[in-house]
């Protein structure tokens, strides 16, 4: 039997498993949950997948053989921005179509790209105002050292400063840091006292320093570690105790109580077991693989010019709510939402943007007072008539 | 100087060239960055005064043609040229209509906000060496000025140096006026005193 083959290429072991797993995980599901409605066009779609084992320059490699050697022109993929700037020059070179359901810093459009996670536009001005307004003004930066964390605490920066808010430090860390590593920066925390730490730490050295910062006696309903990339997956691994109170913005969370986050999380966990690892980006690599198999249905055939065309502008009812692909930027308009983990380790949303907020990925100093930004509490976690 | 980057969102930018797949994949990227922009085809005869930047294909253009469309605006846009081919007789070209920088066809989205922000930086860079050149040369035309009037003080009165200097300075206060005023009227004074010797 035909199938329509696509390339999946997420690492499953190495330093960003744990957040890539998650978005395998999802893109499965999707995969599992259309075949089993009889396909696209009554043939299933058929996952090759590559582990490229958390090493940058495999990513390309791996893209180069799905093209080349499996004949694959759709592939789903990466975490970190170096990964995918491997990919990119690969996917442009043979036109094949790569969608990426991660968030990262922005400035960049290829048509070759489906970007399906928040630009800073669409997260960070969200929690700068809500930090500022429920913590205080003074704002320490913990970060990985690569170009996704230095350009998001630019445009924190640049958003903080606006609101009068200082940035009282700014540290970064190899992608392997561990306690030991965190130890100074943690000591600097406590002496300097901020009023909440902004962290871009990301993979295993993320749980690394939410465990180190608790361990010195960091507390989260104080001075929490705020984060637009710590999601469900780590905030499992760091624990109840060690996570408390600590916040993360992100266009989705687990706890979204809709009929379709509910469908979404039945589902996954009849497939997987369990839904201790499903986040954000999880749920864009769910979303991203609906959208490719309904642009496929509407044209009939693999063919990245007309995939693109059906792709751009089309909408999906996304666990998260309604999403759809701007025509512009191929970026996502996304929702933004502001959560807290409680004593039991699960996000519990405070704060919603109230329509999704159109992507702008080359926005170079977004302005805090936009009313497009302006949030609106979420009471008993979130609404309950969604 | 301004700071390009922060600057980039208030630029009116301006593209000619035939609307084909390059000019389309230009505009969209330049309407992503978020600047204003307009389309213009064939090359005008003058450049409107609001544009501050302005992409211009020079295929099978003369370069006299472009020099004057260019130089019809008095505000000095930048320019960065379009090309289609590398070829000596093109790269002469873009360096005689001053281009800030360029762009190679078929344009694609990566590397024109790199391309906007050089030329951009350029081009004011180019504006202020050229404004503190002109205040430079002002200056030493009005020392080497003032130089000469003191050297015929000294000559007329036999003072020294320094008491000619003062002379100068407390007749342009007296005056309300600049010491290269002064020494200007003691050069006019002095050529028409000695062209009246020689008659």
């Amino acid at each position: 039997m035909k199938t329509w083959k696509v390339g999946l290429l997420f690492s499953e072991t190495g330093a960003t498993s744990i957040i890539e797993r998650s978005q395998l995980h999802g893109a499965l599901l999707a995969i599992d949950q259309i075949n089993a409605r009889g396909g696209v066009l009554g043939r299933p779609i058929e996952p090759v997948r590559y582990d490229p084992a958390s090493v940058v320059t495999r990513y390309g490699e791996l893209a180069e053989k799905l093209i080349v050697e499996d004949k694959i022109s759709v592939i789903f993929g990466c975490y970190m921005s170096s990964s995918r700037k491997e990919v990119l020059p690969v996917v442009e070179r043979r036109n094949a179509l790569f969608f990426y359901p991660t968030l990262y810093e922005g400035f960049e459009y290829s048509p070759n790209v489906i970007y399906g996670g928040a630009c800073p536009n669409q997260n960070s001005v969200p929690l700068a105002n809500y930090l500022m307004n429920s913590f205080g003004k003074r704002i320490f930066f913990v970060g990985s050292d690569y170009i996704y964390p230095r350009e998001s605490n630019r445009v924190m920066r640049n958003v903080l400063r606006q609101g009068g808010g200082e940035v009282t430090g700014e540290v970064y860390f190899g992608l392997h840091a561990n306690a030991d590593d965190f130890a100074s920066v943690v000591d600097e925390i406590m002496q300097v006292k901020p009023d909440a730490i902004f962290s871009t730490v990301v993979g295993q050295s993320c749980i690394e320093f939410y465990k180190a910062y608790h361990a010195a006696g960091g507390n989260g309903r104080i001075c929490p570690i705020a984060s637009l990339t710590t999601n469900e997956g780590e905030i499992d691994a760091i624990g109840c105790e060690a996570s408390a109170g600590h916040i993360t913005a992100a266009p989705y969370f687990r706890t979204i109580n809709s009929p379709a986050n509910r469908r979404f999380l039945k589902a996954y966990e009849q497939k997987f077991g369990s839904t201790v690892d499903v986040t954000s980006c999880c749920e864009a690599a769910y979303s991203q693989v609906y959208m490719f198999a309904r642009a496929l249905e509407e044209t009939g055939e693999i063919d990245t010019e007309c995939l693109r065309e059906a792709l751009l502008g089309a909408s999906f009812d996304a666990p998260q709510g309604q999403i759809k692909i701007d025509p512009d930027n191929n970026h996502t308009y996304l929702q933004s939402r502001i959560a807290k983990v409680d004593d039991n380790g699960e996000f519990v949303i405070e704060f919603k943007v109230r329509r999704s907020i159109k992507p702008d990925p080359y926005l170079v100093y977004p302005a805090i007072h936009d009313w497009s930004f302006r949030t609106m509490k979420v009471a008993g976690g979130e609404s309950r008539h969604e | 100087m301004s700071d390009p980057i922060q600057d980039l969102r208030d630029l009116h930018a301006l593209v000619v060239h035939p609307r084909d797949r390059s000019a389309d994949e230009l505009m969209q990227q330049v309407n992503r960055i978020g600047c204003n922009f307009d389309h213009f085809w064939p090359l005008p005869k003058t450049l409107p005064e609001k544009f501050d930047l302005v992409f211009i294909d020079v295929t099978d253009q003369s370069a006299h043609n472009l020099k004057s469309f260019i130089a019809s605006s008095s505000k000095s846009p930048c320019i960065v040229a379009i090309i289609g081919y590398e070829n000596p007789s093109v790269l002469n070209l873009i360096f005689e209509i001053d281009a800030h920088s360029v762009l190679m066809k078929p344009v694609r989205a990566a590397g024109v906000l790199s391309c906007m922000l050089m030329a951009r930086r350029f081009q004011q860079e180019q504006l202020s060496f050229k404004k503190d050149l002109t205040k430079l040369r002002e200056k030493l035309e009005n020392m080497q000025k003032v130089n000469d009037a003191k050297f015929i003080l000294m000559r007329h009165r036999g003072i020294t140096e320094r008491e000619a200097y003062d002379l100068i300075r407390r007749q342009a206060m007296a005056k309300r006026t600049t010491t290269t005023e002064i020494a200007q009227s003691i050069l006019n004074a002095e050529s028409i005193l000695s062209n009246m010797g020689s008659t």
